[in-house]
């Protein structure tokens, strides 16, 4: 049961990543104007031609996936081309890389923080005032857009009171104070809206962990609040919250692209941004193909981790 | 928790804004206030409430106010327009895939995963940069086509959204003991599901609507920030994008579209929420 279980998802797996990235190259053949024009606008018919063949536009849609894919699987992204020369997308990942994957991680971290401590104390308070204020500051902040809330913050943080620098990166090497002083910003404003959406899903399935009978039981054997909060209630509780705070990994490493704008992070949402804006094709391509791995990824990473966490659902997810 | 009272003071707050952005959006161009477009060269950089103009004035000598007032037509109208369009086609494929179930069920399945796969405002983007590609690639392309081409690029970025939603709530109800009756009486599919399972399926759906139309101008908004939006700052998207070169001197060319924008999403999002929690208590009495 579980063999056949995991090969059904591992074709779900590999059929969307095959759409996908079969999409995207789709895409490339819809444009009305050749590539190899917009790639080199200032080259020789031959130049082009010679470019054209390079890339593989000139064997069809299926024999130029098929050739992007064999390069894809190598490591081989494609280049990004400008005037008077070429990169290779890989060598600007491996900076832009990292960047989104810090972004991410902290973002994940300070909002799981802060949604684990505002969802159990709401949870434990249910209806009481502190819930109530709770759970409508953070419907508030959910609806605010995160790039609303970053261009607040470069207003009074970054400009006003000029305690944080509005732009730029810096690496953990140039100082461990310099590298968080340029995440602190974006990571807030990555992450408000996180906070309210974990908060939510925690508080709900706390509520109802809450009302289970062994919870009686442990309060009637005299255990302490704290200690069937933390102890008994919280683990069968963050299924839920670990699950979608997983789901949005894939997300964040190539969704972020305003807040990667906004402060010059200058990540993997970026480097989506300036191939399309540059209309860079093959390196979006690469590009969306990766992203939507990292996705699917972490989709079936989660299902089976939940499974391994919570057997409950491993069984309902079977006879589905 | 009071369950009996279903509208509350925030609830009419939130109806009351949507009214009101909407009726500003439909007779916006009739009011007595200038056009967007006219430029105050006396009041550059003029501060809210300067007599005259009550917003302010931003450091191109745009009118804040009416920018807001004309803002919201576009605003909403895109939003309106690619939640109803992608809420129709999403929920077409997905009732649809919920009542026949089978290979045609697996094939919508899997185009949604497909697209909910790539993130909203990189597929967004993906589309709107093809789409408004010019034959003459030095030739800027029309404002009108740009309008096109971002809507049609977040219709697509709805129709799995609600289309997911559709078929789960179609799967619970096409296999409730009416519908099995209705088709054992020999009903026809098609009047089975418009009978039956649309009118049940609708409720949910415009709950989530109301959730689909925030996430729609927040990616309407977000676009304008890249600069792929609506040119000309004549969304409020695009009044942000504006007002975020200059926000150093002059932040109410800022705030204020900020404010319109999240008072919005706050009110479609407070009245989805109130329709579902409606949804639900209903749901448990049966």
């Amino acid at each position: 049961m579980r063999a056949t279980y995991f090969l059904q998802r591992l074709s779900q797996l590999l059929i969307v990543i095959f759409c996908v990235t079969f999409g995207c190259s789709l895409l490339l053949q819809l444009i009305p104007v050749s590539p190899a024009e917009i790639l080199l606008p200032v080259g020789s018919p031959e130049e082009r031609a010679l470019l054209t063949k390079e890339i593989g536009l000139d064997r069809g849609p299926i024999g130029y996936y098929v050739k992007w894919l064999s390069e894809f699987v190598r490591g081989d992204f494609g280049d990004i081309y400008y005037s008077g020369g070429r990169e290779a997308v890989s060598s600007r990942l491996v900076v832009a890389f990292p960047r989104s994957l810090w972004l991410m991680l902290y973002t994940q971290i300070v909002a799981l923080a802060a949604a684990i401590a505002l969802g159990v104390w709401s949870a434990y308070r249910v209806g009481r005032r502190a819930d109530k204020v709770i759970s409508n500051v953070l419907f508030v902040f959910s609806s605010i857009p995160g790039f609303a809330i970053a261009l607040v913050l470069v207003l009074i943080i970054g400009v006003r009171l000029q305690w944080l620098p509005t732009l730029d990166y810096q690496p953990y090497s140039a100082g461990v104070w310099e590298h968080f002083k340029h995440m602190i910003m974006p990571v807030l404003s990555l992450s408000v809206g996180l906070i309210a959406s974990y908060t939510r899903l925690l508080r709900a399935d706390m509520i109802a962990t809450l009302r289970e009978d062994y919870i009686t039981m442990a309060a009637s054997k005299g255990l302490s609040d704290r200690r069937i909060l933390w102890r008994h209630a919280f683990r069968p509780s963050s299924v839920t919250l670990f699950t979608s705070a997983a789901l949005n990994m894939g997300g964040l490493i190539g969704g972020a692209i305003v807040i990667e704008t906004i402060f010059a992070t200058y990540g993997v949402g970026f480097e989506v941004f300036a191939a399309i804006s540059g209309r860079q094709y093959i390196a979006l391509q690469s590009l969306v193909g990766l992203i939507s791995i990292f996705y699917v990824v972490f989709n079936v990473i989660v299902d089976f981790a939940v499974g391994f966490v919570d057997p409950r659902t491993r069984d309902r997810r079977v006879n589905k | 928790m009071s369950t009996n009272k279903t509208y509350t003071v925030p609830t009419y707050a939130a109806f009351g804004w949507l009214t009101f952005s909407t009726f500003l959006a439909v007779f916006g161009p009739l009011l007595p206030v200038e056009s967007f477009r006219t430029i105050h060269g006396d009041f550059l950089d003029a501060k809210p409430f300067t007599a005259g103009h009550w917003f302010g004035v931003d450091s191109n000598g745009y009118d804040i106010f009416s920018g807001i007032i004309n803002g919201a037509r576009l605003s909403l109208f895109v939003a309106f327009i690619t939640v109803g369009i992608g809420g129709f086609i999403g929920s077409l494929l997905g009732i649809t895939a919920a009542y026949y179930r089978g290979r045609y069920d697996s094939i919508v399945n899997t185009a949604f995963n497909v697209v909910l796969a790539v993130p909203n405002l990189v597929l967004a983007l993906a589309l709107v940069a093809v789409l408004a590609t010019n034959v003459d690639i030095n030739e800027a392309v029309p404002t009108w086509r740009r309008l096109a081409t971002l809507m049609i690029s977040l219709t697509v970025v709805i129709i799995p959204i609600l289309g997911r939603i559709a078929r789960a709530s179609a799967l619970t109800w096409s296999g409730r003991e009416f519908v099995v009756a209705a088709r054992s009486m020999g009903m026809r599919d098609r009047h089975i599901i418009w009978r039956h399972i649309v009118p049940n399926v609708l409720p949910v759906l415009i709950a989530v609507g109301f959730l689909a139309v925030g996430v729609v101008i927040i990616a309407e908004a977000s676009l304008s920030l890249l600069g792929v939006g609506i040119p000309d700052g004549a969304s409020w998207g695009g009044m942000i994008a504006r007002g975020r070169n200059d926000l150093e001197y002059n932040p109410h060319a800022l705030y204020f579209p900020i404010i319109a924008l999240a008072l919005t999403v706050i009110s479609t999002n407070h009245l989805g929420d109130v329709l579902r929690g409606r949804l639900d208590r209903r749901e448990a009495r049966l």
